[in-house]
């Protein structure tokens, strides 16, 4: 900040996008918008909008200066108001709200978001650590999914059973998707009330967190013998997944280690699957958002760093299989990356008996 | 995260019923000569949209756009190939694709010009810098309004079918309760099978916060790890059915319930009953044992759940009987804090509230 000539940061966020807050205050939102002031020296001053959470802020950290309003957003524009003709910055981009982008720290967005993403790109070594405990959690995670993935079984009922285990293991937050089914599944979502079936392609996105810090892994299993057919689409993703993972090292691309895993598709004839028609993202970064910088796509031409830390995921529909996830969380190292999540990599089969 | 079941009931959920709640939506509109009406929902945000059309996002965002005639457009910035999901899921006309949220209404807009040319939007203090610029700037820049007050005031009473899951969603917080050990011993364990109760029940989502050790702190925490369950402690279980928001708190001791509790739970139930439209002012009445806390919450804008009234606040926001809400009060007994909360329809003028459990 004194580098950027800023007095005080106004950060914003609310229970989706907490990790500004997270990375800044060390708080996390459940409910409501949440504002930080962050200052050179000295303790936050935080604006919610709930008592319960005000109560609940000053509960975790005693020295925070934690306030609530029924209307934060209004408490934080008189805030601001009331710090004069101190530099005052605003971030960041996605969770600025109107009324607080209506006036004069309009121009601040921008560089302000950017600072913090600089800062929060490249993980310190207690940042790492967390991220290790996540990815620990992540390949746990999958194991109790893959038990719990059995003929006749909702889908909810899989995800009530990982997000039971990882309550017994102190984590508050995973996010997930999943899907099941055949050649008709072109991606995930939460769970339906579908049962699962023999033959199906069962997969999932599991993402824990710990201490903040989201750590991912992909997999897809099947309900019985895979068949020739998915054995040949699985050797596919692998390939891509391993191709994509060698292209991860310090000075590539984002957008180097999608191309990686793209030309695989293309080389197989599958060109056409890794389009948005039919995929999003070859992977992103992680840390203390679900989905962060940089997304995994060929034309992001951001250079990888040393700890960064990313999941590289070849998703996408396979025209005779269905929907195929397989991926891996990552973090980058001085001569490439180092693979923390630790689930092999198969095509898992789950018994029908 | 929305990780729980995600599904639409046609039975529980009647089409007729989304249909209505816009029709509502519509005549207001007219009514404030606004030509067409924005609503935001996100993860962090969802109920406005969800009430009027069942869509409830898992992640990312979309933007409502409501005519003052026709079935509303859901401008979603999700991938193309989740819409056939979020047409199973709501009640919509049409799903759009909107990478870039703002511009994409912007664009929407242009394409379909609002007549008269004022736009109303819910929250419009609120909305996300990046969906608000491109619009600020768009020739209807000048015509956004904030329509938060006009989508209040046709959000409560809540009908039949929102009392309905209301009462399913603290159904299955009272059966999570129920699954609670007798002697647990830590927060993880707890919470465990309250997550599991709760989402095998079908819960869209289950938001835990504990007081760990009663005579420690009653602060309710949102845990990262885990902590030492003391003798007494509370729970707190805010949960989520087909997009319609319950909160319940319940106090457990594993040396058996004080007597000073059965007395605290039935002042609770009294105190809740008598509240309704008329003396939210007065707040809690209560007997014996001090109120330290309360607060009064129902839905009518976009967050699950908002403040009516609270302790720490001298006025209230009005509620008319019939409104769907949450009460939670936290009393100082001789023998340490007690802490409750359950969902009621708040009585008219003179009338008793109902509470659903």
């Amino acid at each position: 900040m004194a580098e950027e000539g800023i007095d005080v940061l106004v950060v914003a966020g609310n229970p989706w996008r907490s990790d500004y807050l997270r990375f800044a205050a060390d708080i996390t939102p459940v409910e409501g918008h949440a504002f930080a002031f962050i200052q050179c020296e000295g303790p936050a001053r935080i604006i919610v909008e709930h008592p319960a959470e005000a109560a609940r802020l000053r509960s975790e950290q005693a020295e925070l200066d934690v306030r609530w309003s029924l209307s934060a957003i209004e408490e934080t524009e008189t805030a601001i108001r009331e710090l004069g003709k101190r530099r005052i910055a605003i971030a960041p981009l996605a969770a600025v709200p109107y009324r607080l982008a209506m006036g004069r720290l309009v121009a601040s967005i921008g560089p302000a978001t950017a600072l913090l993403d600089r800062l929060m790109l490249r993980k310190s070594p207690s940042e790492i650590a967390a991220f290790r405990r996540a990815a620990v959690l992540a390949d746990e995670g999958y194991a109790v999914f893959r038990e719990a993935a059995r003929v006749g079984r909702p889908e909810y009922a899989l995800v009530a059973e990982v997000e039971a285990f990882f309550r017994s293991r102190g984590c508050p937050e995973n996010f997930q998707i999943l899907g099941s089914g055949g050649r008709e599944v072109r991606g995930m979502h939460p769970p339906t009330e579908r049962r699962l079936a023999p033959g199906d392609l069962v997969t999932t996105e599991l993402t824990p967190c710990v201490d903040g810090y989201y750590a991912q892994i992909c997999r897809t299993l099947v309900l019985g013998e895979p068949s020739e057919a998915q054995q040949r689409a699985y050797a596919v993703y692998d390939e891509a997944l391993t191709a994509g993972i060698a292209a991860v090292r310090p000075g590539a691309t984002a957008g180097d280690v999608a191309r990686a895993q793209n030309e695989v598709f293309r080389r197989h004839g599958l060109g056409d699957y890794v389009t948005s028609e039919y995929t999003r993202v070859r992977g992103h970064g992680l840390g203390l958002y679900v989905d962060g910088r940089p997304a995994l796509l060929e034309d992001v031409d951001l250079n990888l760093e040393p700890d960064m830390t990313l999941i590289v995921h070849p998703n996408t529909y396979h025209p005779e299989v269905g929907y195929f996830v397989h991926g891996d969380s990552v973090r980058v190292i001085s001569d490439g990356c180092e693979v923390v999540t630790r689930t092999p990599r198969r095509l898992l089969s789950v018994p029908l008996a | 995260m929305r990780r729980g079941l995600i599904s639409w009931s046609r039975d529980e959920v009647p089409p007729s019923v989304l249909e209505g709640r816009v029709a509502r939506l519509q005549e207001q509109m007219r009514n404030a000569d606004l030509g067409a009406m924005l609503i935001y929902t996100s993860f962090a945000r969802p109920s406005a949209v969800a009430w009027l059309t069942h869509f409830v996002p898992y992640w990312n965002e979309a933007l409502l756009v409501v005519f003052p005639t026709g079935a509303p457009v859901l401008l979603a910035a999700f991938s193309k190939r989740v819409h056939d999901w979020i047409r199973s899921v709501s009640h919509v006309g049409e799903v759009r694709s909107a990478p870039d949220l703002g511009r994409a209404a912007a664009a929407f807009l242009k394409e379909h010009p609002p007549q008269p040319s004022r736009v109303g939007v819910l929250e419009l203090d609120a909305l996300p810098w990046p969906v608000a610029e491109p619009l600020v700037k768009s020739e209807y820049g000048r015509g956004l309004v904030d329509a938060t007050g006009l989508f209040a005031a046709i959000r409560q009473p809540a009908d039949e079918v929102e009392i309905r899951l209301a009462r399913r969603a603290a159904t299955i917080a009272v059966q999570a309760f129920k699954t609670i050990p007798r002697e647990a011993k830590r927060a993880s364990e707890l919470l465990s099978v309250l997550e599991r109760s709760a989402r095998l029940d079908g819960a869209e989502e289950v938001l835990p916060r504990l007081a760990p050790d009663l005579r420690a702190n009653a602060t309710l925490r949102r845990l990262e790890g885990d902590a030492l369950l003391g003798e007494r402690y509370a729970v707190e279980l805010s949960v989520a059915y087909k997009a319609t928001w319950v909160r319940i708190t319940r106090c457990v001791s594993n040396q058996g319930v004080p007597p000073s509790w059965r007395g605290a739970a039935e002042r609770f139930v009294e105190t809740a009953e008598r509240l309704n439209e008329a003396n939210l002012s007065l707040g809690p009445q209560l007997g014996p044992g001090k109120p330290v806390a309360w607060t009064l919450e129902t839905c009518r804008g976009s967050p699950p759940l908002s403040i009516v009234a609270t302790g720490e606040t001298p006025s209230p926001s009005a509620l008319s009987g019939g409104s769907l809400a949450c009460i939670s009060l936290q009393l100082d007994l001789d023998d340490g804090a007690w802490l409750g909360g359950a969902p009621l329809i708040l009585g008219s003028r003179g009338q008793p509230s109902c509470l659903l459990i």
